[in-house]
Formats: structure tokens, sequence, C-alpha cells
């Protein structure tokens, strides 16, 4: 309870305690000064006195000194007009220290002393303590001369003044520790109104730190510290528009930022959209940004991409001289090179690589970077490619007939043709080598046509089986001179069908062309159609060479054909089957074959009845 | 003694052809519609001159005289082949293959059949 109630003082009026303490410690240091001073008056005063009066006594007679039984004693005198406090004895020895005569004060005993021999020694004071009490004397003695000779010696001791004050001090030593006392108080609250504003500014700065607001302290004070506020607020003023300064440039900074992260965002985006797999790197040919779609390239995470070394997941020689070429500013601006390559991961893609080098803005000759574009263009190349066999494979299948139509045009002309036979074959050559170059420009047309979307499909309600009959009919009568037996399996009636008849014309005749020009010449050619509830199938087949299962798979690709003795023996240039399923993708159609080599081949065409109501009803 | 002439080519009317003019010129025709069936009829007998086609099914024209420059390292008939860009074929495979000749397409069969006779007269001469 005590320890905490000091515990309180001493936190808040720790500079009360401090000055009641220090008040108490000047209150006793001073006293004591006092009292040490008396002390060494008192002494001083004994000691002159005792000085004086021994050399007094010792130059009196020593008669006078031991006077007579009765007489006056001198030194009884000496007592008596001594101070009470301070007189202890007085006594006067002879030559063999035995005394004379002698007084001293009530209760002492005077001490035995010897006095030296040596004159040296005659002379002096002393100090003595008093047997049976014990204080301390102050003896002073002095030789007694008496005809030249040492009669003897006079001893005068006195109380040793001691460190105290007598009751008759009181009241001086009172009236100082009550003066120090009210000094105390007084110091006390004179200080505490000197501090009063300091208080005020803590309680001030208190307030501004918890609610966090800049203020000036309001304080009224003068002398020193009316100018240390006045400074302090000055300060503060300018702390205050330093801080509202900083604040505006972090709003403005905050913005900028903002608006750079919005900015970047935005060109990442874009650049997250391109088609092109983005790499940019900076001058040490460190990766800084990459797209989404490298990560296919190289095979890695970005994470494992972005701060790398180029060269530290790419060892594609050529690659990495075009970068360092574009890095070292060595290619011009707007004509980047590149170079092309397979990815370890996918080597059957082909990928260009363009490299630009980044130009610093306002410096036409710094580059900061490089930036990479990577380009998939396998599927360029591969349309490319195909695109070159297209036009080779339409050379040489119209320079094939071309060539033999010259040939056998340059026979003809000659001189010595006599032979009628040759004549009629030769003739018969040229009138098949124009049809057939009629044929392959037709069917490159109508290919051509579909490809590029330029084929309108002129849907009308069709008797099918007119047109079966129609086309079956041609075709068998064109076959001249062969022993190929025609079968047709048709239905009395069939729907009618909404569909462009020349082109399931063009479809139909080419199935059964190729079903002659593919089978023995005894083989059977047969055309069938059948109704289903939803549709019309019609089924072109025969007996003849078949077709192999690799070969299956790839009959209707443009310009394909079979290696075998079979079908290399017999013209053509691989258009026909490309253009009926052409034609019956085109009706929405199904184009399926089923075949075994040596045993025949069946193609069949499934035509929706719906989906050529529906058309119509559109 | 008849010259021996084989003829490799996919297209019938082109050995026709070529049948009937060579074989009024005085020559032995054996004919091929592929690689592999002219490297069969080689392989019985050699020809005193080879006339090939390079586009052919199975084995091409190309395929065909590396075969036979495999087989028959010490041939001696000469090859002729027929492009329609004898230029560029001759820039390509000439260096590879030895005694190769290349004729423009179309052919002329009476430059052809000139061009044998003096290619086979120049050749008796210096054997002889």
């Amino acid at each position: 309870m005590i320890i905490r109630a000091i515990q309180s003082m001493w936190k808040n009026e720790r500079i009360g305690l401090i000055m009641v303490c220090s008040s108490l410690l000047i209150m006793c240091l001073v006293i004591g000064l006092l009292l040490k001073f008396q002390q060494q008056t008192s002494y001083k005063q004994i000691r002159s006195q005792g000085v004086s009066l021994a050399q007094l006594l010792a130059s009196m007679p020593l008669t006078q000194l031991v006077p007579e039984t009765g007489s006056q004693h001198v030194l009884q005198l000496i007592r008596d007009s001594s101070d009470h406090s301070t007189f202890a004895y007085a006594v006067v020895v002879d030559a063999a220290n035995q005394p004379l005569t002698q007084t001293a004060a009530a209760g002492v005993i005077i001490p035995p002393t010897h006095v030296s021999k040596e004159p040296v020694n005659w002379l002096g004071e002393r100090e003595l303590r008093l047997q049976g009490n014990g204080k301390k004397i102050l003896e002073f003695y002095s030789p007694l001369i008496s005809d030249g000779e040492l009669a003897g010696h006079i001893r005068l001791g006195f109380f040793q003044p001691r460190f105290g004050f007598g009751i008759q001090e009181l009241p001086f030593i009172a009236t100082v520790a009550l003066l120090v006392f009210l000094l105390t108080p007084l110091s006390y609250l004179l200080i505490k109104h000197e501090v009063k504003p300091i208080r005020s500014i803590n309680r001030q700065l208190d307030g501004l730190l918890s609610e966090g607001i800049f203020n000036t302290v309001k304080i009224q004070a003068s002398g020193e510290l009316g100018v240390f506020m006045q400074r302090f607020n000055d300060f503060f003023d300018y702390a205050k528009n330093r801080i509202d300064e900083l604040e505006e440039q972090k709003t403005g900074l905050l913005t900028s930022t903002k608006l750079l992260s919005y900015k970047r965002a935005r060109v990442e985006a874009v650049l997250e959209s391109l088609p092109e797999a983005i790499m940019v790197l900076d001058e040490s040919e460190n990766i800084m940004y990459a797209n989404t779609k490298l990560t296919s390239i190289f095979d890695k995470p970005l994470s494992e991409l972005i701060g790398e070394r180029i060269n530290q997941f790419c060892d594609n020689g050529e690659l990495l001289t075009l970068i360092s070429l574009s890095g070292s500013n060595r290619i011009a601006k707007a004509a980047a090179e590149a170079v092309e390559f397979s990815p370890v991961s996918s080597p059957e893609k082909t990928i260009r690589v363009m490299a630009y080098p980044l130009f610093s803005p306002g410096d036409e000759q710094g580059t900061f970077g490089t930036m990479v574009a990577f380009r998939d263009v396998t599927q360029e190349i591969t349309v490319k490619k195909s695109h070159t066999e297209f036009i080779a494979h339409v050379s040489h299948e119209l320079k094939t007939p071309l060539n033999t139509l010259a040939m056998y045009s340059e026979q003809l002309l000659g001189d010595d043709v006599t032979d009628k036979t040759f004549r009629t074959e030769a003739i018969n050559v040229i009138h098949d080598e124009v049809e057939r170059i009629t044929t392959l420009v037709n069917n490159l047309l109508n290919l051509t046509k579909f490809e590029i979307g330029g084929m309108t499909i002129d849907k009308k309600r069709t008797r099918l089986l007119d047109l079966l009959k129609d086309v079956f009919e041609i075709v068998s009568r064109n076959t001249r001179g062969s022993d190929h037996v025609f079968t047709q399996n048709l239905p009395k009636e069939l729907s009618a069908i909404s569909i462009d008849k020349s082109l399931l014309s063009i479809a139909i005749t080419n199935l059964l062309t190729n079903a002659i020009k593919y089978s023995h010449p005894d083989g059977r050619i047969t055309l069938a159609a059948e109704e289903t509830d939803y549709s019309i199938i019609i089924r072109v087949s025969d007996n003849g060479i078949g077709i192999s299962d690799e070969d299956k798979s790839r009959i209707f690709e443009k310009f394909y054909r079979a290696t075998s003795e079979g079908v290399i023996s017999q013209p053509g240039h691989g258009l026909g089957l490309p253009l009926v399923k052409q034609i019956v993708t085109l009706h929405r159609g199904k184009l399926s074959v089923k075949s075994m080599p040596g045993e025949g081949s069946e193609f069949t065409i499934e035509l929706a009845k719906d989906a050529g109501l529906l058309a119509e009803a559109v | 003694m008849m010259k021996r002439i084989l003829i490799v080519d996919d297209e019938p009317h082109v050995i026709r052809i070529l049948r009937v003019a060579l074989e009024r010129a005085g020559y032995e025709i054996e004919s091929a519609h592929h690689g592999e069936s002219a490297l069969d009829k080689i392989r019985q007998q050699a020809p005193d001159l080879m006339i090939t086609d390079i586009q052919m099914p199975r084995m091409d024209g190309k395929a065909l005289c590396k075969q036979i420059t495999k087989e028959f390292p010490d041939r001696v008939f000469p090859i002729l082949v027929t492009t329609s860009r004898p230029e560029q074929e001759h820039r390509i495979w000439s260096a590879e293959i030895q005694n190769l000749f290349f004729v423009e397409k179309p052919i002329s069969t009476q430059q052809l059949i000139e061009s044998l006779a003096q290619g086979f007269d120049k050749h008796d001469r210096d054997e002889e």
C-alpha cells in the first residue's frame, strides 16, 4: 500500500519528492558546516588562550606560582576566571615531574605526564585522555626557569571542544531549518508553475498523436519557453506542410502506378491475344516477359521461363544468333530476319521466329531489348506444299495427254504413214485423250468451285428414279465393245427428293465409270437403290479388282491413285472420287465404301429425305 | 543386229506410239509400265538403250536409274529420261548418274529417231 503510494507519488510528484529530499540534505549540510565552524573557532580560542597563558605563567617566578599555604593561589585564580566548560586543570611540576601545586575542575584527575629532559621538548602542546571518563584534553606546557636552571613545568589542560551544539544554539538552528523548509515548497510551487506549459504541451501532443491530426500546439508561455514553443510550432507547421506534400506526392504516385499497371495489363492483354508466342528479352538476353503461348513451344511453364536466359533452355544455334544479332542492333528496324525451327517437344511443327530490336524512345540507335515472335507455320507450309503438289499434279495430268496427242499427231502427219489400222487407232487415241483432258478440266473446275465455295447448289424436287436410269443408260451405252454386264436393281418407285440434278448425275456417273474401269472386261456392274423411312440409298457395285484397306482411307484425296497394277493400267487422274465426296457432302448425304481386294467394291450414297424436304420448305 | 530399246512409261499410249515409231525405224522394242517391271527386264537382258518417264507409280524414273546404277555399276547402255523440264532435271541428277540424257516432252518421234541413229552410229564407231 505504502510502496504503491510512493510509486504513485514518484510518478506524479517526482519533482516535489526530489525537492523535499534535497532540502533535507541541504539542511543537514548547512547545520553540519555550522557546527564544524563553531568547533574550529572554539579550538582556536582554547589554543590561543592556552599558549598565552602558559607563557605568561612561565615568566612568573616559581615562588609566586607555588605560594605558601593559605595565600592566594595563582592557579586558583586562573581556574575561577576561566570558562568552566573548557578549563580542565592547571599544575606546576618540578624538574622531576612531581606536582608542586595544582588545581582541577570537578571530577578531573590530572594525568601524570613526563616532560622530556631535552630542552627542545620543554615547550609545546599535546593531546591527552583523562583517566576515568576518557575525555580528550588539550595540554599546553612551558618550562619554569630559575637562575638559568630548569626548575619545573607549568601544565595547563583544557577540554577539547566537542562536535555538537548547545541548547543556546537551538533557536538559530531552528530558524535556518525553518527557512530551508519553507523555501522547499515555495521552490516546488514555482517550478510547478514553470512546468505547467510543458504539461499542457504533453497533453495536447498526446491528443494529437492519438487522433493522428497535426495541429499547432496552443500554449501560453513567456520567456525561453515561449520562444521554444514558437519554434516548436514553426517546426510543427513545417512538418505538417511536408507531410501534406508527401501525401500529395504519394497520391500522385499511386495514381501513376495504377495507370502504369493498367497500361501494362492492356499491353499484356494485347500480347496475350496475339496468335504468335511472344517473348521480350532485356539487353542481357534475360526473358522479361513471355505470353502463355510460349510455354507450348519450349514445353516449360512461364515461371521457369521468365527471368531466365534464353540459352539456358534453347540450344538452337540459328535462333540464338538471330536474337543476339537483333539485340546488338545489327538488324535494321523494319526488316527483322527470320529463322525456322522445330521444337524438341513437337518436332512435327515448324516455328518461324522473328526478332525485332526494341528501340529506345528518342534514341533511334539505342536498343533496350528484343522482342521475339514465334509463329507456328506448320499449316502454312503444309498448305504451300500441297498447293505446289497440286500444281505439279495438274501439270502432269495435263501434259501426259498433251504429250500423247503431240506424238500421235506427229506420227499421223508423217508422209510414210500408210498403215490404216494405225491411223484408226491414232484417231481413237486422240479422241480419248481429248476427252480425258476435257474430263480433267471439268473435274478440276468443279472441285475448285467446291473448294473456293463458288459452287452453287441448285436443288429441285427431282424424280431420282428417272435420273438413275438416265445416267445408267448413258454410261452403259458409252462402254463400247466391252463384255461388261450391267444390272439395275431399282425399285418401281422412289420418292421425289430435293437434289441438284446435274451434280448428282456427275457423282453417279463417276462411280459407274470407276466400276467399269476397275473391273474385269466381263465384270458385272450393278446400280441399286432403296428407300427407307428417312433416306434414299444408292449403291454402285462391281466384282472388280477391289480396294486395299490402305487405299480405302485415301481414295477420296485429290490426285490419289492406288499403285496396284489394275489401277495403273487404267487412265485416270485421281479427281473422280474427291468430286463425288464433295457433291455428296454438299447434299448433306453420306458416302461410304465397302471393298475386298480381288472381290469388288460397293460405293453407297445415302441422301436424307427430310433434309431435302426441310431445305425446300426453307 | 537390231538394237533393243526398253521403253518405261505408265502411259500405255506413249509406249504404243513409241513402239510403232521406233519399230518402223528398225529397233526392237521392250516395254514396262513402271520401274520394278523395267528392272526385271534389265536383269533378264540388258537393252542397248532405255527410255524412261520420271513420274510413275510404284518405282519412279529416278529411283529406277539409281537402282540400275547400284545393280549394274558397269552399265554401258545409255538412259534417256523424258521430262517436261530437262534443264532442271539435268541439274538435279546428272552428277549422280552417268551416261544419262534428257529428252524434252512432248517427244518428237522424228527427232528422237534421228538422235538415236546418230548416237548409235557414234557408239558403234567408238567401239570399232
